[in-house]
């Protein structure tokens, strides 16, 4: 009987107006979703390949290791296709210096400001307001416009158990509306795959994974709209409530959630925390200054009463390790500002963690915002992503400093700029050979930071269980109103 | 008679379920977006002062002007916190030099990319989401169910001419959804004041502005709806058009087309510019390097006569080489601007086919919030740099950081060196378009609102004119 009745949905959804609609209007967006997002990840690799080819170009161009400084870039992810999540919000790049802090800077959103007026368009946000929309726009009326028709009465003429009946509608609706999405999405992989866009099997698993948790999100909005229509006698009560629900559940309860958790949790910004970082590393250069003039003039006084040549000979002699005091006493300051910003960084990283958990975790009462921040999680473009960069940035600067002073010390020809005045030469100005290029060959290169699934699922896993959850709930009020529903 | 309908319209409406939820709802939502506008404006204002105070702060302790590293920060404003428009995506912290090129970095966007997830709940928000959708729930029905409840043929059992009833249902329905919206704004402008948000007459004739063209973009909705309702049967299925044509107005076509134009003209990117200026650079650098290690001081025997000679030779290195370097940056930088002006009329030429579009470009102007913002934040720094390049050049006679290398001698007598005032540095102060200028602005999207308006109304009411009323 069951299965009768699943099949005269299934039968009746196929063939009415409706399933055309849904079919049309999620091909149609479903595709150029991706497609639109195949030709942007697609600009975003030819942009990145140029601009890491120009920054390794620029360095093989220096004629001294001595402040050496690259560009390090985000490189694209083919994830980015399906959730561009913040990517496009964070910069893309990272100066790496001794002298400067791991910060990733220009934003492609402030570069090319024109894409911010409207965002992104992608299958993220075709699925999470799209699609949420179409669910309600199709079962609003699904056991009331029933009722309203008279339909519902001649069923129940019928010796039929009202389980049955909603089980079969519930079924039947959820096929209905889930066929004209699958297809297309599938559709929408072999575009991928037409376009030859390189995914691992990392990728897939997580493509797949993004598939099942839109298929339970949308999965939530076709039995939540049909749990509505069963507590609801007229079909136009049951869409203003539809309406007002998809209003808040999508658009204000998120917003909200992360809006209230700033006022609790106040962040300091980019420019206070830099501008304390400039603060210190200025303390910090002055007093190494001190160092430098006591140094000085402890230098000198162990030379007073020398005459010219036994100066010149005591200098001789103490110049290297002068110089190896001085350097240590430079790298010293290095290490306490690096230091000093890593720490404030981290505690403001750590602020900002606070504020992301409560903000989150009151934004979860909503399943958009669970379907979005899973789906920003498993496509690695979440927020954490400007974490995961500057950390392994960080780690990178560390290495390229390494190499770099290794390669200093190893330089028999000091670069830079020496400027001296001697009594028999005067005055001489000389730089480094501005011929000379360096060999890059060796050159420690950024490894981009990797996702890893096992690291990924933990998170997902809350935000699946929230969503299922969620389906089984309005799954059971659906089925409570229904068994309780005035055919009349 | 007319007048009747449109009572009968009025209170109809205003006595139905549907109202009443509609209003509250909207008025909550209109509420806390006042709300939530004015907190945001009070925390953007806190970190600029917090930012402002920080970057005079590092200064103390500096006993050298060569030695100061000065910034300067986009203010915050209150409108922009009601419409955000691209007020978060835009870097708001620029490093001043005395001379050579400027960049805004530290957008809101890529500081706390918490926000830019799930964005705003603004004004703009409201009227282009919340407020549409209740548009269109007030619209959908208007003329096709009447006829679904047989009322329809029942008033034009009397003699009752088509206009007059179609002006007065379409007159009825206005009034009686858009009166009553006009409170909860009323309200959230108390929240302004209450909640002590500056506002001038400027701000407050931008916002009633921009209320009133989020009530033209209200009546584009609701004329579209009553339209689609005298060109359809069946409620429902009017219901289901207007929504499908509100999701593609609204969320698709805007984004279709700024994408389509992104790829249909190519911009340049700031990577590829960056590295042709700093070869460019660095390809000037070398040969003036050439020259200076070839440069001959005068022997006079004391070395601060032979420094100042050589400065001197390397400040006029220096000019000559910031000056071509100024030059070769405004060629690209002018190049790329180009071909983003180009990009931008062709993404909001064929994003302007949604009435949504010319709403919030509209709005945008009005705030202050739009497009220009960048441009007009970097074209103010640039003008400051002037007077910022004039003030270090008289407090380190002619030496100016930022324009090439600076090498100064400093004699150990012992003395500790006095430190510089930073609080002398001159103010930063940032001009919005005035009214004026925005409204001039805003006009070609306000006047494409009203054409469609008209369209829709005249398409509704020569579309009931020829209804099967039976």
């Amino acid at each position: 009987m069951i299965k009768t009745l699943i099949l005269k949905e299934i039968r009746l959804y196929f063939a009415s107006p409706r399933f055309v609609a849904v079919f049309l209007i999620c091909a149609l967006l479903i595709l150029l979703s991706i497609h639109l997002g195949i030709r942007e990840y697609q600009a975003a690799v030819a942009q990145y390949d140029t601009a890491t080819q120009l920054a390794a170009q620029d360095l093989h161009e220096r004629n001294s290791w001595d402040g050496t400084e690259t560009r390090v870039f985000r490189a694209p992810d083919p994830m980015q296709i399906f959730v561009n999540g913040v990517s496009n919000d964070i910069g893309r790049f990272s100066t790496i210096s001794e002298w400067e802090q791991v910060r990733l800077r220009q934003s492609p959103n402030a570069d090319d400001t024109i894409f911010a007026v409207f965002r992104y368009l992608d299958f993220s946000f075709i699925v999470q307001v799209v699609l949420s929309l179409l669910a309600f726009m199709f079962t609003y009326d699904a056991i009331n416009g029933e009722r309203e028709n008279g339909t519902l009465k001649l069923i129940f003429a019928h010796s039929l158990p009202r389980s049955r009946f909603i089980l079969a509608k519930l079924a039947g609706s959820w096929i209905g509306l889930i066929i004209p999405f699958i297809i297309p999405v599938l559709l929408g992989f072999l575009l991928l795959i037409a376009f030859n866009i390189p995914l691992t099997t990392n990728h897939w698993l997580r493509i797949g994974l993004l598939l099942s948790l839109s298929v339970l999100y949308y999965s939530f909005f076709i039995i939540a709209g049909i749990t509505v229509s069963a507590f609801t006698r007229h079909s136009s009560e049951s869409f203003l409530i539809l309406l007002v629900v998809w209003v808040f559940l999508v658009l204000i309860i998120p917003r909200g959630a992360v809006l209230t958790a700033a006022n609790l949790i106040p962040v300091p910004g980019a420019a206070e925390i830099n501008g304390q970082i400039e603060g210190f590393s200025n303390e910090q250069w002055k007093a190494h200054e001190k160092i430098l003039s006591e140094a000085w003039r402890r230098r000198n006084a162990q030379m007073s009463g020398m005459d010219a040549t036994a100066r010149k000979a005591y200098e001789d002699e103490h110049m290297w390790s002068w110089m190896e005091e001085d350097e240590a006493s430079r790298r010293q300051v290095q290490t306490n500002i690096s230091a000093f910003a890593r720490r404030l960084k981290e505690d403001n990283r750590n602020r900002s963690e606070e504020q992301q958990h409560l903000a989150f975790g009151m934004s979860r009462f909503s399943p958009a915002s669970a379907f979005r921040l899973a789906a920003m999680n498993l496509a690695g473009t979440g927020i954490e992503m400007k974490n995961r960069y500057e950390l392994a940035m960080e780690n990178y600067k560390d290495i390229l400093n390494r190499f770099i002073d290794e390669k200093k010390s190893d330089d028999n020809e000091p670069g830079g700029i020496s400027i001296t005045f001697d009594s028999e030469s005067g005055f001489s100005f000389r730089t480094a050979d501005l011929k000379k290029t360096l060999d890059t060959s060796e050159m420690p290169q950024f490894e981009q930071p990797q996702i890893r699934l096992s690291a990924l699922l933990p998170q997902t896993l809350i935000d699946f269980f929230i969503l299922a959850v969620a389906c089984l709930l309005t799954f059971s009020l659906s089925w409570l109103a229904f068994l309780r529903y005035d055919l009349r | 008679m007319m007048k009747v309908i449109i009572y009968k319209e009025i209170r109809e409406i205003i006595s139905s379920r549907k109202f009443v939820f509609a209003f509250l709802v909207s008025a909550i939502l209109i509420l806390l977006s006042f709300y939530v506008g004015a907190r945001w404006y009070e925390s953007n204002r806190d970190r600029y002062e917090a930012a402002k105070s920080e970057n005079l702060r590092q200064m103390s302790g500096i006993t050298d002007w060569i030695m100061v590293n000065h910034h300067i920060f986009l203010p915050p404003d209150p409108l922009a916190a009601l419409v955000a428009g691209i007020d978060n995506d835009i870097g708001r912290d620029i490093q001043m030099y005395a001379s050579g090129e400027l960049k805004s970095t530290d957008s809101r966007f890529s500081d706390d990319p918490i926000f830019s997830i799930f964005h705003f709940l603004d004004i703009e928000f409201i009227f282009s989401i919340v407020l549409a959708l209740f548009a269109i729930l007030f619209g959908y029905n208007l003329i096709n169910g009447e006829k679904e409840n047989g009322t329809l043929r029942l008033v034009f059992a009397h003699a009752l001419p088509r206009h007059q009833f179609i002006l007065g249902k379409m007159t009825g329905v206005l009034l009686a959804v858009m009166i009553p919206l006009l409170i909860p704004f009323c309200l959230g402008c108390l929240v302004l004041i209450l909640l002590g948000v500056p506002m001038d007459t400027e701000a407050w004739l931008r916002l009633i502005m921009i209320i009133l063209n989020g009530m033209l973009y209200f009546i584009v909705l609701l004329l579209l709806a009553i339209f689609i309702s005298t060109r359809t049967v069946r409620s429902a299925h009017a219901f289901l058009l207007t929504l499908i044509i509100w999701i593609f107005t609204s969320l698709i076509i805007p984004r279709v087309a700024v994408l389509a134009a992104g790829r249909m003209v190519t911009v340049p990117s700031t990577d590829e510019l960056d590295s042709k200026k700093f070869r460019y650079r660095s390809q000037l650098w070398s040969e003036d390097m050439q020259k200076m290690n070839a440069f001959k001081a005068p022997e006079t025997g004391n070395p601060q006569e032979m420094m100042d000679a050589f400065h001197k030779y390397m400040g006029e290195l220096g000019r000559e080489r910031n000056a071509k370097t100024e030059l070769f940056n405004r060629q690209l930088n002018e190049e790329r601007q180009n071909r983003q002006a180009r990009q931008q009329i062709v993404a909001f030429s064929l994003a302007r086919l949604a009435p949504s579009t010319s709403f919030s470009l509209a709005v945008r102007q009005l705030a202050g919030t739009s497009l220009t913002l960048k441009r007009d934040f970097l074209a103010a720094a640039r003008l400051y740099q002037e007077s910022y390049a004039n003030f270090l050049s008289a407090k380190t006679d002619g030496l100016l950081p930022g324009a090439g290398m600076v090498f100064r001698m400093v004699t150990d007598d012992g003395e500790e060196p006095q430190p510089i005032n930073a609080h002398e540095i001159p103010a930063f102060v940032f001009h919005r378009p005035t009214v004026w200028q925005a409204l001039q602005e805003a006009a070609p999207d306000m006047a494409i609102l009203i054409v469609f308006a008209l369209l829709f109304f005249s398409s509704a009411y020569v579309s009931f004119l020829k209804y099967d009323v039976r």
